[in-house]
């Protein structure tokens, strides 16, 4: 290669010569006095939050059915029947109790992109949810699943805790103070405009999201 | 586009600000394309429309606009720290940094890690900088298949056309003309030409590609200095894609694209999607940092391009060029854009922004004509969620077109400059510019007709009377008229 870090330092020594940057002990308290008017606190009620984040979901055509923590294994068994799917990986992280009976289930204990491609659905957790845009935040860990397992079937199951679902972006960012390493921010199932901006759904990620929102605030659910 | 042989060798015809023909030539064959015009237009308006609502409904709009304008300014004023910061945590989670000058130098380093990597072919993220560079006819030269993987990049791509917007870079051709592009090169006679069809097709053509291509080339969103993560904005999941799958990922990135903080996504994301496609977030966005193991491409590799930025950062009406995140709201707005579409700037980056980029990218020395491809009526100006003052730009960039043309030998008889240098040298003397007025009220006598309007001038002047008309000097100037009145007191003067 040649030379890099002759690039390296004609490239910062040329912005050096062109920019004023304040003294680095300085950067950040140059950077906190930066203006944040914007709204960062939601003023919705947990229950306008999650009808809202239930709206926005139903809106990306999202399949969106809720149930009492008590209900939840029951709820996604009834969704897998429904689905007419069988094999399904899980991340290896989630709970037995989600695992329902009579499926075959691939536990993503590092499967084979081949073998992923193979299975028909996915069944995830979710590190949080944000209503006023409908984006459900993957962090990938153990209940998430590796990024691979949510792209390649064609049929995405998340299960959203009430308690998970904030209402605006930086609520979110808020709940984040040691950052991610991996994320995927999810709003709506893949879909493309490019042709004349008719909006297709479903190019290359997956076609179908469902998401099965758990009522576990004390204040909620009128069917439990 | 003409093809200069001492140019960089690239037998694909690109949009090279270097060969393009200036802009006032380049719209007469889209003016004269009713299709394409129809095309671009009807894009533009259904963008517009799902932006102005989703705008609307923002009540903290201008608040977030101001907050993206103050980060991206901090970031430029701060750009040496930042880029430094961003390499040492990115390089401490796996990622291999470089540096490239400029395209020539991005493009040799990428081709270096694709021969260590054994790589003949390559699948590939939309990325605006990608072409910039021209990478795609680079590597096909050196005998690297690319593949892009974005709906729209594909349809250009196996059309062999280019990119004419940089959010939709297909939106001037139609499901015909797609239909007719992807039976021929997928083989697909019986192809319908409805989108669902045309989409599926793609989807199909690429599924094998992103299972077995293990190298991927991507371009950046957004770099987080203080974690040193990468992130792409994207709808359809070629992105997570080229992202997960493939065993090497390299990234292009300008050296202009870093954020200080995690936290300014929160920003950032909030006036991307809503400015560039009209939705309150894009379907997916991607956030990584180096390497995770286990999870996604084990070897990580990203370039910081200069390729003529830090030079924009000198001055600071130029330096808010470098702001831009992309988003194509300008040229959504812009009456121009609407009328040209994208490829008559002669430039990956069309519009309002790319005429400001590009010349500046160009150090000047090409692309002059951009800086006129506009009414200067300010629509960019109040759709750019980070504030860029585009019509004041362009109206620096054409004082510098202006001073770099009147010193040149050939411009000396330009009438315009003539002209100029007359009227420079009767308005700094009075009594010139008295003369020049009695004896111009003389001359324009025989072309004014009785009802007070002149109808047509010879020569140059004639350039204004064949599309308007003049009306004629009155008797007296101004001046005159006063002068006069002090002469004769009315006697109602207090």
């Amino acid at each position: 290669m040649n030379a890099p870090t002759q690039s390296r330092q004609q490239i910062l020594d040329r912005i050096r010569a062109n920019t004023r940057s304040v003294a680095a002990e300085h950067l950040e308290s140059a950077y906190a006095t930066l203006p944040r008017t914007y709204v960062r606190t939601g003023s919705l009620s947990a229950e306008a939050r999650l009808a809202l984040m239930i709206e926005r979901l139903r809106e990306y055509d999202a399949e969106v059915v809720e149930c009492a923590p008590q209900d939840l294994p029951s709820t996604i068994a009834a969704q897998l029947q429904s689905s007419g799917k069988r094999i399904f990986i899980a991340p290896a992280g989630l709970p037995a109790s989600w695992l329902a009976l009579g499926f075959d289930w691939r536990i993503d204990r590092d499967l084979s992109s081949a073998e992923i491609e193979l299975a028909e659905g996915v069944v995830t957790a979710a590190f949080c949810a944000v209503a006023d845009s409908g984006t459900i935040v993957l962090h990938h860990s153990a209940t998430e699943g590796r990024r691979v397992i949510t792209l390649l079937p064609d049929w995405h199951l998340c299960i959203l805790y009430a308690s998970q679902v904030v209402e605006t972006l930086p609520e979110y960012f808020s709940r984040c103070q040691n950052p991610p390493m991996l994320a995927t921010y999810i709003s709506g199932p893949s879909a493309t405009a490019d042709i004349e901006m008719t909006r297709i759904k479903g190019v290359h990620g997956p076609r179908f999201l469902h998401v099965i929102v758990v009522h576990d605030h004390a204040d909620q659910p009128k069917n439990q | 586009m003409s093809h200069d042989p001492n140019g960089p060798v690239l037998a694909h015809p690109v949009l090279d600000p270097r060969y393009a023909e200036p802009f006032p030539k380049a719209v007469l064959p889209v003016l004269r394309n009713p299709q394409l015009r129809k095309n671009v237009a009807h894009a533009i308006d259904v963008i517009q429309a799902k932006r102005g609502k989703l705008v609307q409904e923002k009540s903290d709009w201008q608040a977030l606009r101001s907050a993206g304008a103050a980060i991206r300014s901090h970031v430029l004023e701060n750009l040496a720290p930042y880029l430094e910061i961003f390499e040492a945590r990115c390089t401490a989670a796996g990622g291999i940094v470089h540096w490239a000058a400029d395209a020539a130098e991005v493009r040799q380093i990428i081709l270096d890690i694709l021969r260590q990597e054994q790589a003949t072919e390559v699948i590939k993220i939309k990325t605006m900088t990608s072409a910039e560079i021209q990478l795609n006819p680079f590597l096909e030269a050196a005998g690297v298949r690319t593949y892009e993987t974005d709906l729209a990049e594909i349809i250009l791509q196996l059309g062999q056309d280019e990119p004419s917007h940089i959010v939709v870079p297909a939106l001037h051709v139609n499901r015909s003309q797609v239909r007719e592009i992807f039976a021929r090169t997928m083989g697909l006679k019986d192809l319908s030409d409805d989108p669902h069809a045309l989409t599926a097709a793609a989807r199909t053509y690429l599924r094998q590609k992103f299972l077995s291509i293990p190298t991927a080339i991507s371009g950046a969103n957004f770099l987080v200095a203080e974690t040193g993560s990468v992130v792409v904005v994207e709808s359809e999941g070629n992105g997570r894609m080229c992202l997960t799958l493939p065993r090497t990922m390299i990234t292009i990135a300008g050296i202009e694209k870093v954020l200080p903080s995690f936290q300014d996504l929160e920003v950032m994301l909030q006036v991307l999607a809503r400015s560039a496609t009209g939705e309150r977030m894009n379907p997916y966005t991607s956030v990584w940092t180096g390497v995770t193991p286990g999870d996604g491409p084990q070897r990580f590799h990203i370039v910081l391009l200069d390729n003529g930025r830090s030079r924009m950062l000198a001055k600071e009406t130029e330096r808010q060029t470098l702001r831009c995140i992309r988003c194509a709201a300008c040229m959504n707005a812009c009456p121009v854009y609407r009328q040209t579409g994208g490829h008559a700037y002669g430039s990956v980056y069309p519009g309002p922004i790319g005429a400001i980029l590009t010349p500046q990218l160009m150090q000047m020395h090409h692309a002059q004509t951009l800086p006129y491809a506009s009414s200067l009526c300010g629509a960019c100006y109040e759709v750019c969620p980070v504030k860029i003052n585009i019509p004041e730009v362009l109206l620096e960039l054409r004082s510098q077109v202006v001073n770099q043309e009147r010193h040149t030998a050939g411009r000396f008889f330009d009438p315009m400059y003539l002209g100029l240098r007359v009227a420079n040298l009767l308005f700094s003397r009075a009594w010139l510019f008295h003369a020049a007025q009695y004896f111009g009220r003389i001359g324009i006598r025989f072309f004014t007709r009785k009802d007070g309007w002149i109808h047509s001038l010879p020569s140059i002047g004639g350039k204004w009377t064949q599309t308007r008309d003049l009306r004629g000097f009155p008797r007296q100037t101004f001046h005159e008229w006063w002068a006069e009145r002090d002469l004769k007191p009315t006697g109602e003067a207090k």
